[in-house]
């Protein structure tokens, strides 16, 4: 056969229609030519990479926050006026860091009033309030262990559906912040009255549905404020914690600190072990827009 | 081909003649109706059997000669009987002769026009004039199934039990009739006719005449305008009293009908009508004279406050358990201090309108008793709506739990679908994923959490009261049942399967009777009756049918999404 190529005749081509004087199964020296490793792997950078986790650090420690808060409530420590002034202060803070940052102009991309916001405040602010009474008892025949149990698998699921900024589909920011709620009721309704089930609520809310779309906006206009707002956030969290409980307070900073910084250096070091193959043998992609075909 | 000659049995003995009757070709046999003796003028006969054809419209004719003789076969009789072939042409021309008291007659057939002169074989059978002209023959009920075989059988047993029955008139001349024609037949030795029938007959038409307008009125009264306001009209539509009282009045105008019944069908129907009335009433009445004696309706009515007290008790213990924790089950206390005081306090109004209206109970009983004159279907409908009315409380509260249950699941399915930020597209009829507004997710989440811990509490209740109303109905369920029973069953196609039951036929057997070589075959032809199953099957009276609605499985479906039940068709409740 490579008599047959060496004797000049018509040269190997790559079509099965035609009869050729080689076997199907040849190939020549061309072979694995047109074989691309890696076309698509991505070259991260530490620090893009480490200021991208911020995200996964400011939920760990708003749940962190979270949970404090409600323990120090249960423990009697924190008076139920004291949490919401300083919730209302704070949220008034936010609100107007909101529109100061991007100088308004969100507001009047999304075309949302503030009587509309005011309007949606009032709102939640009545239901939960008249339905707080009905939220205390609602597990009063539930065990403790229960709640506690239902309330952790809540807030892991929180943390596991949030929408950190990647693509997937497991993402599903709609779930996530019901988690939270239904983990906060649930541990709201063991606290003595009403009206701390109505505080701790209404935390719940403003650290799981208004600080993340704050902090959204901060990332992508000021960089610099989130990561000094990011380390402000743990170093509060780690030092509530430590008021508790030193050895958690150590586990917790570990946790933050492998993710922060152990995290994107495992991926940079890792993305050098890929080993993607591309060719020809793939499956086609349709890059064009086939909309011109719709009628 | 065989030749079949079906010979009357009361003929047996007759004195010489010559043989009437029908000529079936298809099946090669003779059907013989009658034996016409000597002397005769022909031409009369023709006449006669003429004239028998134009009412009966059965092709009755001469069919051949018997010859009955005490002596040795004379040479002269057989001539004689021969030379008739000539003068009543029939083919075949059917020669039958008896000697003495033998049992084996002997039967040649003349064939003027076959080319083949063999011997054809001859089957006697004999049958019973008077039952096969009174008897009916059904026809097999799985006909879809039967073969082809089967079907050409029974239509040719049906033609020779038609040619029977439709000779009425053959049979209506007796000997002493001072006719040209002297006749032999099962009917010859005089019509068989009862006085007490004809005095019926005579009377039954006045009487029937009466009660049509009776009816006409008393359906004129119910039709009218006053009786179709809003809350009377949906008031009779709950009560089966009513009902009942409707269905039975269709009967008595069925009866009452002038018009005689075309068919068997429906004459068999009007007598099954006519008789289970008869035997409705007959049972209400001794129901009524049983209970009238010694002051029972007193004591009845003495024992039903008590009783309606109790079931109250029972109910309250019950309720009050329910607020405990019922069977260590978890319970939200709130919500079943409120429920269960609800329906206290229901209770509580129902025992007091009860008390009110116990001075008139007995009065009211009293009156209601005297309705079983009209029947015992009547009286047990009466029943089951006094059961209704006593448990109404029940009902509410199957409802109240019910609507809440249902109320509580459709919110749950809704907000769950909420939770995980989808929704149903009701264009669609599918779930999509939907972005919600941050007040909507709340408080959404915020109530699909309430409802959640409430469901316990809430579908205990449902459960509870829906078992009570389920067993309401079953008891109610065989109260109607029994009633369908009484009305549906034909006990007159019953008694005269019991009394006589030549007249509903499902088909013939034959007996093999003694044989002689040389001699034709003989067999007797006997009725088979029907069996009573399908007696019951074909004859039984239609209702206005109580079977459930549901199957089971889509009433699994009702109960666990909390839908009210209604599990009768036609069957309503009480407001």
């Amino acid at each position: 056969m490579a008599a047959a190529a060496a004797a000049g005749g018509p040269p190997w081509r790559k079509v099965l229609y035609e009869r050729q004087p080689f076997p199907d199964n040849y190939v020549d020296q061309r072979f694995l030519a047109e074989l691309r490793k890696n076309v698509r792997a991505r070259r991260y950078r530490y620090g893009a990479v480490a200021f991208q986790s911020g995200a996964v650090v400011q939920q760990l420690c708003s749940v962190c926050v979270f949970v404090l808060t409600w323990w120090y409530m249960a423990a009697g420590r924190l008076s139920p006026q004291r949490l919401f002034g300083a919730a209302l202060a704070s949220s008034l803070l936010g609100y107007v860091l909101f529109d100061a940052v991007d100088r308004g102009a969100g507001r009047r991309q999304s075309g949302r009033t503030r009587w509309a916001d005011l309007k949606s405040t009032l709102v939640f602010a009545a239901f939960t309030y008249g339905f707080s009474p009905v939220l205390k008892t609602l597990t009063e025949s539930i065990s403790t262990d229960t709640i506690y149990a239902m309330s952790a698998l809540m807030l892991l699921g929180h943390l596991i559906f949030f929408d950190y900024g990647a693509n997937a589909a497991i993402v599903s920011s709609t779930l996530s912040l019901n988690m939270a709620i239904f983990a906060s009721v649930c541990l709201a309704s063991r606290l003595p009255r009403s009206l701390h089930t109505f505080v701790v609520v209404t935390f719940a809310m403003q650290i799981f549905a208004l600080w993340p779309m704050l902090q959204k906006k901060l990332k992508a206009r000021t960089p610099r404020c989130y990561i000094g707002v990011t380390v402000l956030f743990a170093l509060v969290a780690l030092a509530g914690l430590a008021t508790i409980s030193s050895v958690s307070a150590v586990l917790f900073a570990s946790l933050l600190l492998a993710i922060s910084c152990l995290c994107p250096y495992c991926l940079i070091r890792l993305q050098l072990l890929k080993d993607n193959i591309h060719g020809p043998w793939d499956e086609a992609e349709i890059k064009e827009d086939l909309s011109r075909f719709l009628m | 081909m065989v030749l079949k000659v079906f010979f009357p049995s009361c003929c047996a003995s007759a004195e010489s003649g010559i043989l009437i009757g029908r000529w079936i070709c298809e099946q090669n046999s003779a059907v013989i109706l009658a034996v016409v003796h000597f002397p005769f003028i022909p031409a009369q006969v023709k006449q006669y059997l003429s004239e028998v054809q134009r009412v009966t419209k059965v092709s009755v004719s001469v069919l051949g000669s018997w010859s009955n003789s005490k002596q040795e076969k004379e040479e002269s009789l057989s001539e004689f009987l021969k030379d008739l072939g000539t003068i009543f042409s029939h083919e075949p021309w059917i020669q039958i002769s008896k000697e003495g008291d033998s049992k084996f007659w002997s039967c040649s057939t003349l064939q003027k026009h076959t080319s083949n002169p063999e011997e054809e074989e001859i089957i006697f059978v004999y049958y019973d004039q008077c039952k096969v002209m009174l008897s009916h023959l059904h026809p097999p009920l799985d006909t879809a199934a039967s073969t082809d075989h089967k079907a050409d059988d029974a239509s040719k047993l049906s033609a020779i039990f038609d040619t029977v029955a439709r000779s009425k008139v053959l049979f209506m001349t007796d000997r002493y009739d001072e006719g040209p024609i002297k006749l032999t037949h099962w009917q010859s030795d005089g019509v068989e006719a009862s006085i007490i029938v004809e005095l019926l007959k005579q009377a039954s038409v006045p009487a029937c005449m009466l009660l049509a307008f009776l009816l006409s009125l008393v359906s004129g009264i119910c039709r009218s305008r006053v009786l179709k306001f809003w809350p009377l009209s949906f008031l009779w539509s709950k009560l089966s009293t009513c009902e009942q009282l409707g269905h039975r009045l269709q009967h008595l105008q069925v009866i009452s009908s002038t018009k005689n019944a075309q068919n068997q069908t429906q004459l068999m129907r009007k007598a099954n009508i006519f008789v289970s009335l008869l035997v409705d009433v007959a049972l209400g009445v001794l129901l009524m004279s049983w209970l009238y004696r010694k002051n029972r309706i007193g004591h009845l009515a003495d024992t039903l406050i008590p009783v309606a007290d109790h079931v109250a008790e029972e109910l309250q213990n019950l309720l009050q358990w329910l607020m405990g924790a019922p069977a260590g089950l978890k319970m939200n206390r709130a919500l079943d201090q409120v429920l269960g005081r609800f329906f206290l306090y229901h209770i509580h109004l129902w025992i007091s309108y009860i008390h009110l209206l116990s001075p008139f109970i007995e009065m009211i009983l009293w009156y209601v008793g005297l309705s079983a004159c009209l029947g015992l279907t009547v009286v047990l409908c009466i029943l089951s709506d006094i059961i209704a009315l006593l448990t109404f409380h029940i009902y509410c509260f199957y409802v109240y739990g019910a609507r809440l249950y249902c109320l509580k699941i459709y919110g749950l399915s809704s907000l769950w679908r909420l939770f995980r930020g989808k929704k149903w597209n009701v264009l669609r009829q599918r779930v999509d994923s939907c972005s919600y507004d941050l007040d909507q997710l709340f408080i959404g989440t915020l109530l699909f959490t309430i409802l959640l811990f409430l469901l316990p509490t809430t579908a205990l209740y449902y459960l509870v009261f829906t078992l009570l109303r389920l067993l309401v109905v079953i008891v109610q369920g065989l109260i109607h049942l029994l009633v369908d029973l009484i009305d549906s069953l034909p006990l007159y196609s019953i008694i005269l399967r019991l009394c006589r039951s030549y007249r509903l036929a499902a088909g013939v057997k034959f007996r093999v009777l003694e044989q002689q070589d040389g001699k034709p075959l003989r067999l007797l032809m006997q009725i088979n009756p029907l069996s009573y199953g399908s007696v019951v099957q074909t004859y039984r009276l239609p209702t206005y049918s109580c079977y459930p609605k549901d199957s089971w499985s889509s009433l699994c479906k009702k109960l666990f999404l909390g839908e009210l039940i209604y599990p009768w068709k036609h069957k309503g409740k009480k407001q």
